[in-house]
Order: C-alpha cells, then sequence, then structure tokens
C-alpha cells in the first residue's frame, strides 16, 4: 500500500511498488493526462510535478514518492476550472499541434517559471528538454515568454 | 435512432442510382448533380436535427460539425468547421463541436487520393463512377495533405445548403418569402419586422425539407470567418490533458497487450522458449502468437504486459536477411542505379542524346538518404472488442476508418472469427505522418480480441516496438544528370532514382491487390521538376527490394527527392557561374506562381546580405500538394564542425487560406520535421535488426537546437491547397546548400550530420570528417 496525494486528492494504491508512478496514475488511478511516450526518461511527454519538482513518471517507481504531492496536468487549472498562466498562454500563442506531448511541456514549464519567473532563451534551452515531434518550439518559446511577462504583471 | 423524412435510403436503392448515373453519363454533370444522393439531405433523432452528412443542430443551439478526416496535429478540425459556419453564418464559438462520423457515408470518401481531382474539378460519368465505388467501399481516409483541398468544397455546399433550408423552415413559421430573410449569427431574421429565429428553433423543421438543388455560396467578399485566425477547437481540451487519444481509450473490462515483433523482419515465430514462466508472471493472462509473426501477452495492465514480453525468450525462424547490414542495402541500391533499363516515367525532349553530345558541360551527382522511421510521439496503439454476435467495435488513433475497418476483419480472420459489423471510432491521433494509415496494429489487436470475446483489448507497442519494429520511409538513391549549354543554362536534365517502392509495400499489408513496383508516384514525386524550364528531361526509376517493411511517411518522394533535385540544382548553379537564387529565377520565367514565392523567401531572408564567417545561407524551392513552397536555411558551422540551424524562413502559397495561424503552424512545424530528418534521422541495420529503439539514438530536436522558423503566405487565387506535408519539402535541400554556402562542402547523403550526446537529453550535431 502506497499513500500519496495526487492533485490534492488522496491516494492509497496497492500495487508492486516497482510500478512506475505514471502507470499508476493512468492504469490504477484513472489520470491520463500525463502520457507514455518512450518509457525511458527522454521525451517528457509523463512529466508530473512531484513535491512541486518536474519528474519524468515513466521511470519512478510509486514506491519512492510515498506521501508525496503530485501535480499532473489535470491539476494544472484551479478548482473553479481557469486554465493556470501557463495553460492560458499555450492557448494564446496556440501551441499545441497533435498535443500529446504537450502535458509534459506544461508541468515542465510550470516548475521552470516557479524557479526563475523570467528566463532567458538560454535558461529556456536548459531547463526544457522535451521532445515535441510536430515541431511547437517556436511557439513553446513564445508562450514561455508570454506566460513570463503574465507573471511579471501580476 | 428513428430517422423521419429521410430520402437517403431511397435513393441509394439501385434503381435511384442507375437513373441518377444515367443523368451523370448523358449530361456529364459534375459534383452538384451527385451531392442530393450524397447525404445532404437531413433527418431527425431525438432533439437533433441532422441537416446533412456534415451538420447537426440540437434544439438547444448546440452545433456539431462531422469532419471525416483524422486531427493529428493539423488544425483540420479547426479550418473545415470553419467552412461550415461560414456559409451558415454561425458565430464560430464554443457551441460548435467537431467530431470525427462513425458512419462511413459516401460524401465523405477521400477520393481526391485516388484521382488527384478536386470534386468541384471532376466531371463525366468515369470519375462519377469511381466515386461511387469509393462511397460504397467507405474509403475514408486521411493523407497526401488533401482533407482542405478535398472537403473544402463539399463542406462549403453543406453549410450553403443547410442555411438555405432553415431560411425556408424560418419563411413558413414566419409566413413570409424566404427572398425576405437574412441569416446572421445564428438566426434567420425578417428585418422588415424585426422578428427572428434561431437555427435550434428551425432545425427541425428545416431538416425535413428537401436540400436546394443548387445552393448559393457566399462570395467570397462578404467572408467573414474564412481567412482570419481562429483559435482551434481542440486545444482547450489538450492543455487540460482531457483523454483525447487513442491510448486513453478505458472501456469496461478492458484487457491490456503488449507485443514483441521478430528483430528480422519476416521472421516467423519458431517456438516461445519460456512460454510457461511468462504465463506464471503476475497478471498475465493469455500468452500467444499472432500471425505466425508476432508474440502478444495480454494482461490486466499494459505495464505487467509489456513487464513480461521483456522477460519473453523467443526462437524466430532463420531468414535470407540474418546477415543483411546497411552497408549490404546501400550497395543494393547504387548498383540499382546501373540497371540497363529502369522503369520509364518520362522522357521529353530526346535527353540522353543532348547528354551525350554535351559531355563537356555535364553536372553529374550522385545523392542518398536512409531509411527512418516516423516516431509519433504517441506510439502505435488500438482498441477493439469482438462480440459473440460477430459485431466489432474499434477505437484507433488513425488516419481512416477504411484502415480499421479492413484490420478488424483481417486480425479476426486470423483467428477463424467472421465479423459481421465494425464500429470505427477515429480518435485524436499524437502525431501520424503517414505511420497510422496502416492496418498492422488494428489486425493485431482484432486477433486478440477475437480470442477474448466481449471484452474490450487495448494494444500499445512500445517506444521501442514503434521505432525499431515499424514502418519506415525507404531508403533511396538518384543519379542526376545535367547538360549545360554554354549560357550555363539547362539543355537537358537525366535523373534516376532507386528506391523501394512505398505503394507496393503498403498494398501488400492493405490491399487484396497489389499494383507492383514500377511507376510508383510516390517514389518518383520531386524528381521531374516539371516546373522548371528544361528543354529536355527525361525521369527513370528502379525498384529495389528489401526486407524492410515500407509506410507513407510524410511528404514520402519529395523528402528525399527534392533533397536530390534541389541540391543538385545549386551544383548546376555553381558550375554556370550563377547565385542559386538568380539561376532558379531563370529556371523559373514562365512560373509568375513559382517567382513570387521565391521572391518572397529571397526578400524575408535578406538573401545577399553578407555573413558572418562559418555562416551560410541555402534555398530550396518545390511544388507539392499543389502548393508551392519555397525555404532559406541559415546555418553556423563551428572550427570543431558543429551544425547549427539557426533560422528557417518560408514562403508558400497554398492557395486559398482559411486559417492563416494554423497554415503557418503546419510551414513551422514541417521545416522542423524536415531539419530534424536532414541533419538527425537515420534507422540502420545491423544483423538483419533495426539497431535503434528509443530516442536516445533515434533524436528529435529539442528547444536547444530547433531553428526559430518564419514563415510567409503568398497571396493567391488558388483554391486551398495542401499545407500537412510541404513544410518538409524543401528544408533537407536547403540546409544542405547553406552548408555548402558555409564550408564549401557539398553534402550528398542525409544524414548530413553525426548527432553526439552531450549531456542528458542534449545532443549536438557535427558534420563527419
Amino acid at each position: 500500500m502506497v499513500a500519496f496525494t495526487v492533485n490534492e486528492t488522496p491516494a492509497n494504491v496497492s500495487v508492486d511498488p516497482s510500478k512506475p508512478l505514471l502507470w499508476v496514475l493512468r492504469e490504477d488511478l484513472g489520470i491520463l493526462g500525463p502520457k507514455y511516450g518512450c518509457g525511458v526518461a527522454q521525451c517528457g511527454a509523463c512529466r508530473v510535478l512531484i513535491d512541486g519538482v518536474s519528474t519524468p513518471s515513466c521511470v519512478m517507481p510509486v514506491g519512492s514518492i510515498a506521501g508525496a504531492s503530485i501535480v499532473t496536468v489535470e491539476g494544472l487549472a484551479d478548482a473553479q476550472g481557469n486554465l493556470s498562466i501557463v495553460q492560458q498562454a499555450w492557448i494564446e500563442e496556440q501551441v499545441p499541434q497533435c498535443g500529446f506531448c504537450q502535458p509534459g511541456f506544461l508541468i515542465a514549464v510550470t516548475d521552470l517559471l516557479r524557479q526563475n519567473p523570467n528566463p532567458t532563451d538560454a535558461e529556456i534551452d536548459a531547463a526544457i528538454t522535451n521532445i515535441c515531434r510536430c515541431g511547437t518550439y517556436p511557439r513553446i518559446r513564445r508562450a514561455i515568454h508570454r506566460a513570463a511577462g503574465t507573471i511579471s504583471q501580476s | 435512432m428513428a430517422r423521419l423524412m429521410s430520402r437517403r435510403g431511397f435513393l441509394m436503392t439501385g434503381a435511384a442510382l442507375g437513373g441518377t448515373a444515367l443523368v451523370a453519363a448523358v449530361g456529364g454533370v459534375g459534383y452538384l448533380a451527385t451531392v442530393d444522393v450524397d447525404g445532404l439531405d437531413g433527418f431527425l433523432d431525438g432533439d437533433r436535427a441532422v441537416l446533412n452528412a456534415f451538420l447537426t443542430i440540437h434544439d438547444d443551439g448546440r452545433v456539431v460539425i462531422n469532419v471525416p478526416r483524422a486531427e493529428m496535429g493539423q488544425g483540420i478540425h479547426t479550418g473545415l468547421a470553419m467552412v461550415v459556419a461560414e456559409e451558415l453564418e454561425l458565430p464560430f464559438d464554443d457551441r460548435i463541436r467537431v467530431e470525427f462520423p462513425t458512419e462511413a457515408h459516401p460524401a465523405y470518401s477521400t477520393w481526391f487520393n485516388v484521382f488527384q481531382v478536386r470534386p468541384e474539378e471532376a466531371s463525366g460519368p468515369v470519375v462519377w463512377a469511381g466515386r461511387r465505388v469509393l462511397g460504397l467501399l467507405g474509403f475514408i481516409s486521411t493523407g497526401a495533405s488533401s482533407s482542405t483541398m478535398s472537403l473544402w468544397h463539399p463542406m462549403r455546399v453543406a453549410g450553403a445548403s443547410a442555411r438555405q433550408m432553415l431560411i425556408d423552415a424560418g419563411a413558413a413559421r414566419l409566413g413570409v418569402p424566404a427572398s425576405a430573410l437574412v441569416t446572421r449569427d445564428g438566426f434567420v431574421r425578417h428585418e422588415a419586422s424585426g422578428r427572428s429565429l434561431s437555427y435550434g428553433e428551425l432545425a427541425a423543421a428545416a431538416a425535413t425539407l428537401p436540400p436546394p438543388a443548387d445552393p448559393v455560396l457566399k462570395q467570397r467578399a462578404d467572408w467573414r470567418l474564412i481567412g482570419t485566425r481562429q483559435q482551434r477547437v481542440d486545444l482547450p481540451a489538450k492543455v487540460r490533458g482531457e483523454p483525447v487519444y487513442g491510448m486513453d481509450v478505458v472501456l469496461p473490462d478492458m484487457l491490456h497487450a503488449a507485443i514483441r515483433h521478430a528483430p528480422v523482419f519476416g521472421a516467423r515465430v519458431s517456438r516461445i522458449r519460456n512460454e510457461a514462466d511468462i504465463r506464471a508472471e503476475a497478471g498475465v493472462l493469455d500468452v500467444v502468437i499472432i500471425n505466425e509473426r508476432q508474440v502478444a501477452i495480454v494482461a490486466g495492465s499494459w505495464w505487467q504486459a509489456e513487464q513480461a514480453a521483456w522477460q519473453l525468450d523467443v526462437a524466430w525462424a532463420a531468414t535470407a536477411d540474418d546477415a543483411t547490414s546497411s552497408a549490404d542495402l546501400s550497395r543494393r541500391i547504387h548498383a540499382a542505379l546501373d540497371v540497363a533499363q529502369p522503369y520509364e516515367i518520362l522522357d521529353a525532349g530526346d535527353a540522353a542524346t543532348i547528354i551525350d553530345a554535351n559531355a563537356q558541360s555535364l553536372v553529374e551527382a550522385t545523392y542518398e538518404a536512409p531509411f527512418v522511421a516516423h516516431a509519433c510521439m504517441e506510439p502505435v496503439n488500438a482498441t477493439v472488442i469482438v462480440r459473440d454476435d460477430g459485431s466489432a467495435e474499434a477505437w484507433v488513433p488513425s488516419q481512416g476508418p477504411v484502415n480499421i475497418r479492413v484490420g478488424v476483419g483481417t486480425g479476426a480472420g486470423w483467428a477463424g472469427v467472421e465479423v459481421a459489423s465494425v464500429i470505427s471510432h477515429v480518435t485524436m491521433s499524437g502525431g501520424a505522418f503517414g505511420r497510422r494509415s496502416d492496418l498492422d496494429v488494428v489486425a493485431q489487436t482484432a486477433f486478440l480480441a477475437a480470442r477474448h470475446r466481449g471484452r474490450p483489448v487495448k494494444l500499445i507497442w512500445s517506444r521501442e516496438e514503434d521505432i525499431s519494429r515499424g514502418l519506415f520511409r525507404s531508403h533511396a538513391a538518384a543519379r542526376l544528370r545535367m547538360a549545360l549549354g554554354p549560357d550555363g543554362l539547362p539543355l537537358a536534365y537525366d535523373a534516376v532514382v532507386a528506391t523501394q517502392s512505398v505503394i507496393q509495400s503498403v498494398a501488400s499489408r492493405n490491399l487484396p491487390f497489389n499494383p507492383g513496383p514500377d511507376g510508383d508516384r510516390l517514389a518518383v514525386e520531386g524528381l521531374d521538376k516539371l516546373h522548371y524550364a528544361l528543354p529536355a528531361r527525361r525521369v527513370r526509376s528502379q525498384d529495389v527490394a528489401s526486407h524492410m517493411p515500407i509506410g507513407l511517411w510524410r511528404s514520402n518522394g519529395y523528402s528525399f527527392n527534392t533533397f536530390f533535385t534541389e541540391s543538385f540544382i545549386d551544383e548546376c548553379a555553381l558550375a554556370a557561374g550563377k547565385d542559386p537564387i538568380a539561376y532558379r529565377r531563370a529556371l523559373l520565367r514562365e512560373r509568375p506562381r513559382h517567382l513570387a514565392v521565391l521572391d518572397r523567401v529571397a526578400e524575408l531572408a535578406g538573401w545577399g546580405n553578407a555573413m558572418a564567417p562559418g555562416r551560410g545561407r541555402g534555398v530550396a524551392i518545390e511544388e507539392c500538394y499543389r502548393s508551392v513552397v519555397a525555404q532559406i536555411a541559415e546555418v553556423t558551422v563551428a572550427d570543431d564542425g558543429e551544425v547549427r540551424v539557426d533560422r528557417i524562413f518560408c514562403a508558400i502559397d497554398a492557395g486559398l487560406v482559411i486559417n492563416p495561424d494554423q497554415v503557418i503552424a503546419q510551414i513551422q512545424g514541417g521545416a522542423l520535421f524536415g531539419a530534424t530528418s536532414a541533419l538527425m534521422s537515420e534507422i540502420t541495420v545491423q544483423s538483419g535488426a533495426v539497431v535503434e529503439t528509443n530516442f536516445h539514438d533515434f533524436p528529435i530536436q529539442r528547444l536547444a537546437n530547433a531553428p526559430e522558423v518564419i514563415v510567409s503566405i503568398v497571396e493567391s487565387n488558388e483554391p486551398p491547397c495542401g499545407v500537412g506535408e510541404p513544410g518538409v519539402v524543401p528544408a533537407a535541400a536547403a540546409i544542405a546548400n547553406a552548408i555548402f554556402a558555409a564550408t564549401g562542402r557539398r553534402l550528398r547523403s542525409l544524414p548530413l550530420a553525426v548527432t553526439e550526446t552531450i549531456g542528458e537529453r542534449r545532443t549536438r550535431t557535427v558534420l563527419a570528417d
């Protein structure tokens, strides 16, 4: 039995503790926002916040996150359903194409802007290593700067 | 579902069909004469009024627009819904929902991809008959950048037809002539009296009226939506992480499956050495060989199935290709360039004789491109249920229900189960790029579902299976020759390409017949350079079979032939002592549409402005998918050979543009897809098996090495043209030409660079010595 919270809701699962958090979320908790893209922490589609830190959940054994607070893409909007600043920037810049990788980007960028509310392009390049096969990178970069601008005004 | 007042059933019967066919045959009537049998008539179903095959209006004003093409990132669900909303005078807001219909209606057929004509361009009984055949086959697929090209006119007609029906219903309700009514923002208004009725109020009455014989389309000057930036209808769900993809399908009582394919394509399973051990693994319910060639594990969860699959110890039968390597395949493809008589695609102006007579001025070069994978972000998957009564239902991120329906029948057949009916749900795709037009994963899943009747089975290929056991863009080589005149301009052009026929490979898996490899237009597209003024030209192709399974891949033949030919045009310009843009301008002197695009991209990029040492610009232009697209790449090559693409400028004449922001997005994404392929992508073979398995050895550009892409849309009088693939097409040649400008090195093989790992999830690309 492993206990933790997901998007502020308590979760209690009885699974093999070596099962990756990604598959516990998707198969045992029905939280489908985090995606399987590679299984080896290369692409970032599975990223979630674990105690606030952007982490590839596909290689994180659930047994090692007991007591942690997990936030998935579904948890970025507020309780009323209002999109987060980062999600709003994604809409305004019309970032996603197929969209499959974007939950991971939204998580990674949320963490980046928490640590560094106004990153330079070089800092963005260093921090955001997710893969997008559709090639939305130019819009992702613009959306990050837009979200940073919104944060600086708030 | 109760169908009231539907003329469709009647009109689809043989007698009526024959009558209309006769009219079409005698009169040579075009598309509009056929639409009334194709479902532009309505019916009622509960609170919804189906006005035609593309449009449903609910009592409460909600609107469902059917877009029978897969949304895999292109934005077509938005653009095509805009077309209906424009003609219907409907506000483009969140009351509109876009769906991929489950009914395989004839009006949805993708006949553009077969006949290469837009519906509204076609006329005559031959095309009409073809349309009927495709309609009856339910041939609905997404590809060849054709979705907007092939549906924009039918969906305009659908919107205009429904609008007229709503006006007629309003006229009856208000007791005024239809001519006294106007439509605006979802209402039918009687201006004289100020009375108005909403579409929701009128929809039920409108759906029972006959559709107009010749609906009046809006004039271009009256458009309010088309040509404006509209937000995509699918993005709110996508940024909230809602479960819209095939992989997200969850059904009651669902089983999960993982799979292992033979390392060497074509190998059969001899035996599973540790089957008893695998069956004892946690959660495993079934271990089974599929069609003699794959092993699947069915379990209570995918993670359990995949864990068990890693433990599999399979003995594969020997094949003739167990020792084949990339070097062997490369030798084979180069040898094919020397066959005595390649298949002749085109021979105009006696090119061979002119070339023989001008040996001194001959420019000749040989180029090569490797196998590459699709690597869609969503790995290949499908979910299928087969019930005891013979009905089946499938949920697949697929490029078309035709692949789903045929795939389910094929796979169930492997299990000895005959499927009587298939309901196909085309989900959103996490990328597709041609990969999802194959029935492979559908058939595998249907086989498993037929063994476990009554329970849905979801099969997901691991990323390793997806990259190394999937389908590939073929490798290719070409030898190009050009005889130049005293002014440096071409006298004759001679091209031969050697590649593995994609159509033959696709047909072998998906069709009951095989057209054979010769004349495969997807192998030679991009080779003929018909837009260039070449006084004589000869184009030939040679098929080179291999054990590798070839699939459709974003821009197919253009993805290598345009790299070959547009690199070669730069080599000819160099031999002629001409600037690459000036040289192309001379070759395009009778092509104003191409010149406009070329001039636009040159202006955008500041062609001719000085660049620092180690930097260079390269250009390429192509006509493809009815669009004309040109790119200029800017590269920097460091002293240690590191090559970076800094920016890609792109101009495109894509005809009429419906949602300009999404055309820009497609061209940006296409250019980056092309840049990754040009610099990084290569599938290699050792001992018959693909070496690459995941993103660590089949790398994709990330933010740190993705260039900025600046796009300019050239105004056009053409109807909508393709945009999904054109962005990919010029990228490789533009980058290779830029590297030449920066370094003086002419690179004739893809990928242009070697990818080095320089840290966790970080790479750089370096020119080989």
